[in-house]
């Protein structure tokens, strides 16, 4: 009986949910309703203001790709055909705490068959042959806030006398040396393996020569490469007088086997060279040095050389060409020498060149070179006349063609014709040219 | 075999009296007169504005001189070797006063010492490559375009650089250098209002240049770089690069064509003729035409030759 005496009330609780919760639902749902409602018209909103941004987006970059490259004109078979700019395969962003550099050297030298048998060309085993006299890699940059360091290593076909041909490439040290940039009483200097400064050319790399080839007094008095690969210390300074003096005074082992070859400092190589420039402002600039190097020999005899250069270059004004190079140098070498008798010798022997340039432009040059010299020991003497012309493309990358003519007498007795085309180019970070 | 320690002593004696000889100009004690070397002409025109009479300021490169592809001559170590305070570009325009300096004895202007003034610090930098760098491009400038001087709005910074500079080594005279500085920038602020009127009839015209060296003034008068000769800086342009440029300079009927004044003009010329439009010769840097020795001078000579370049 009970049962049914509660029916009603349960009939009533539903009734009373019912009533109660009927027009809370239907508030929610209102609510939701315009809540999407305000989100769809935001989306739309949103959507509109980014399709409108995107637009104006679009509108500029087109623009600037017009301007870039104007659509006006479809490219043309012969626009297609050209060949593309080259690519390249760098990233950015790259940092090293030094420059990297590469140059490479590459040198050819025609001549005749009896030249290329005797091996007594200008580059002596390599005649008629195309080969990298110098592939170089270098490392310069700052060690710390008191020194500056480089090293240079080169590969290269090397100078040969005997029967066969150069083919075999060697590579060396070339250079490693570090400079001390922070000394006392003005002082500059550097240790290690260097090109000592001796004479206007001693200095200067195969690949950056004024000519293809080293002058011939400076490769008989020296060698090919001439005064390089010297261990030892060098000091110089910039002497404080109103134009400039430099004077510099080195220390080495010794070991250029052509003029010294003693290869120690119980008896070492001493050089010293001063320097001195007038600028003559519009008319140009004169540099003038003086050098002495004085060391000894394998066999123990003392070898000096004494030299004597001048270089004058005249820059035209505005664009800076076309430029007039006018360039001399002189050698005297006093050396002792065995005698057929055995006693001790002497023999003085002298040689100089002197050569003229002139750039048309950036692109062009052409120069002659004139060469003259006594053997350093031997009885003989040669003179050659080298007239040249060069074409730089860019900075990077140069083409020579040099004829050259020798004439020689006594250990060097021939008759030679040679022309050498040389091309050389530079990758990555290069020294900033001197004058 | 004959050996000997002679020459060693020799060498050794030869070093001693170098040092003798050169000892009493080698300290150079500080001078209350400032000695700045400005690597540049338009430093050094800047910087001479703001020393005034109280020191010399001399230059490493002669006016009109380009600066890209400079040989390093001896007679600029001479001025390293003098100066104790250097102005410097700041970006790569002037990289080859580094080996002179490493050369001349004279450790105070190395880069970073407190002695050297990086004018570029603090500006906005134009035109910074962002894609790979090589020498494909030619001989690019991978720090962004240094020839900020010719936007004077670029002289406030520039100017104070300078001054924290030159105040740093001397600080008696920072009060002197910031009243010269305001009054440089005075003179500068008149004369750009002049400079702009004189180009506003000119506003957004559409300007062909030999070498990118215009960026900056082209962003402060408001004209617009339709393209640059050389597009591979140090490298002659090629002939489909020549033949699009005229294709676009004939399209926006461009009216001029500027060289700066070390480059060859037979080029330029060429272009100019073939996109009917005319070559002018400006220089780039003061002091290279008489009489615009000056900052405002020379600006005030690229702003009068272009407007009439323009006007024609």
């Amino acid at each position: 009986m009970r049962t049914h005496e509660c029916r009603p009330l349960a009939l009533l609780v539903v009734l009373s949910f019912s009533i109660l919760t009927g027009p809370a639902h239907a508030q929610d749902a209102d609510a939701l309703r315009r809540e999407l409602e305000a989100l769809r018209q935001q989306f739309a909103t949103v959507t509109e203001s980014y399709a409108q941004r995107l637009k104006a987006l679009g509108d500029r970059l087109q623009q600037l790709e017009g301007r870039a490259a104007p659509a006006a004109d479809a490219p043309t078979l012969a626009d297609l055909a050209r060949p593309r700019q080259p690519f390249s395969l760098a990233q950015p962003g790259r940092v090293l705490l030094f420059d990297i550099g590469v140059s490479g050297d590459f040198v050819t030298d025609f001549t005749s068959p009896t030249r290329e048998r005797r091996h007594d060309g200008t580059f002596a085993g390599r005649e008629n042959r195309l080969f990298p006299r110098e592939v170089e890699l270098e490392f310069f940059g700052r060690v710390d806030p008191y020194a500056s360091a480089v090293v240079r290593i080169s590969a290269g076909e090397e100078p040969t006398r005997g029967a066969s041909s150069s083919r075999e490439l060697s590579v060396r040290l070339d250079e490693a040396n570090a400079t001390l940039l922070t000394l006392p009483l003005g002082t500059t200097a550097r240790f290690g393996l260097m090109r000592p400064r001796f004479g206007t050319l001693n200095t200067v790399h195969q690949d950056d020569l004024p000519q293809v080839d080293r002058p011939n007094v400076l490769a008989r008095f020296f060698g090919e490469e001439e005064l390089d690969g010297e261990r030892g210390i060098e000091a110089f300074w910039i002497l404080p007088f109103s134009t400039y003096h430099e004077l510099s005074v080195g220390v080495f082992d010794g070991d250029n086997e052509t003029a010294f070859g003693r290869g120690s400092l119980r008896d070492p190589l001493l050089i010293g060279r001063w320097r001195t420039f007038f600028e003559l402002e519009e008319l140009g600039g004169l540099q003038l040095d003086v050098s002495a190097a004085t060391g000894s020999t394998a066999d123990g005899h003392r070898n000096t050389v004494i030299g004597v250069g001048g270089k004058y270059k005249w820059i035209g004004a505005g664009s800076g060409f076309p430029v007039l190079t006018l360039a001399a140098e002189g050698l005297g070498g006093f050396r002792g020498v065995d005698t057929d008798s055995g006693g001790d010798g002497h023999v003085e022997r002298w040689g100089a060149y002197a050569y003229a340039q002139y750039d048309v432009n950036r692109r062009w040059a052409a120069g002659l070179r004139g060469d003259w010299t006594e053997l350093p020991v031997e009885r003989g003497r040669e003179w050659s006349l080298s007239p040249y012309v060069q074409f730089k493309p860019s900075e990077f990358l140069r083409f020579r063609l040099q004829y050259k003519h020798t004439d020689g007498r006594g250990a060097v007795e021939r008759s030679a014709e040679e022309l050498f085309l040389q091309g050389s180019f530079i990758l990555g970070a290069h020294p900033t040219e001197r004058f | 075999m004959r050996t000997s320690s002679r020459p060693l002593r020799c060498a050794l004696t030869a070093l001693t009296l170098i040092a003798i000889v050169v000892a009493p100009w080698s300290g150079a004690p500080a001078q209350s007169r400032l000695r700045v070397l400005a690597t540049l002409p338009d430093l050094w025109a800047i910087t001479r504005a703001i020393v005034g009479d109280l020191g010399e300021v001399q230059v490493a490169t002669r006016p009109g001189q380009n600066p890209h592809d400079l040989e390093i001559r001896p007679s600029q170590f001479v001025l390293v070797k003098r100066a104790e305070i250097l102005v410097r570009n700041g970006l790569d325009e002037d990289a080859w006063i580094d080996p002179i300096i490493e050369s001349s004895g004279n450790p105070r202007l190395l880069r970073g010492a407190p002695s050297v003034v990086e004018a570029a610090r603090g500006l906005t930098i134009l035109k910074i490559r962002t894609g790979p760098i090589d020498r494909s491009l030619g001989d690019v400038h991978p720090s962004g375009n240094p020839h900020f001087t010719l936007d004077p709005g670029t002289l406030p910074v520039v100017t104070a650089n300078i001054v924290a500079g030159l105040a740093r080594l001397h600080p008696d005279l920072a009060e002197q250098l910031d009243a010269n500085r305001r009054a440089f920038l005075d003179e500068v602020a008149a004369a750009t209002r002049r400079w702009s009127d004189a180009l506003a009839p000119h506003r957004g015209a559409p300007l062909v240049s030999y070498h990118d060296s215009w960026p900056y003034f082209y962003q402060a008068f408001g004209l617009e770089e339709l393209g640059v000769i050389e597009d591979r800086p140090g490298v002659p342009p090629s002939p489909q690069h020549l033949v699009a440029l005229i294709r676009q300079m004939r399209a926006r009927r461009a009216k001029v064509v500027l060289v700066e004044s070390w480059y060859p003009s037979d080029t330029a010329t060429a272009v100019a003729r073939a996109a009917g439009a005319r070559v002018l010769v400006l220089p780039q840097s003061p002091g290279a035409v008489k009489g615009t020795d000056t900052y405002i001078a020379h600006l005030d000579f690229l702003v009068t030759s272009l407007a009439r370049a323009l006007m024609e």
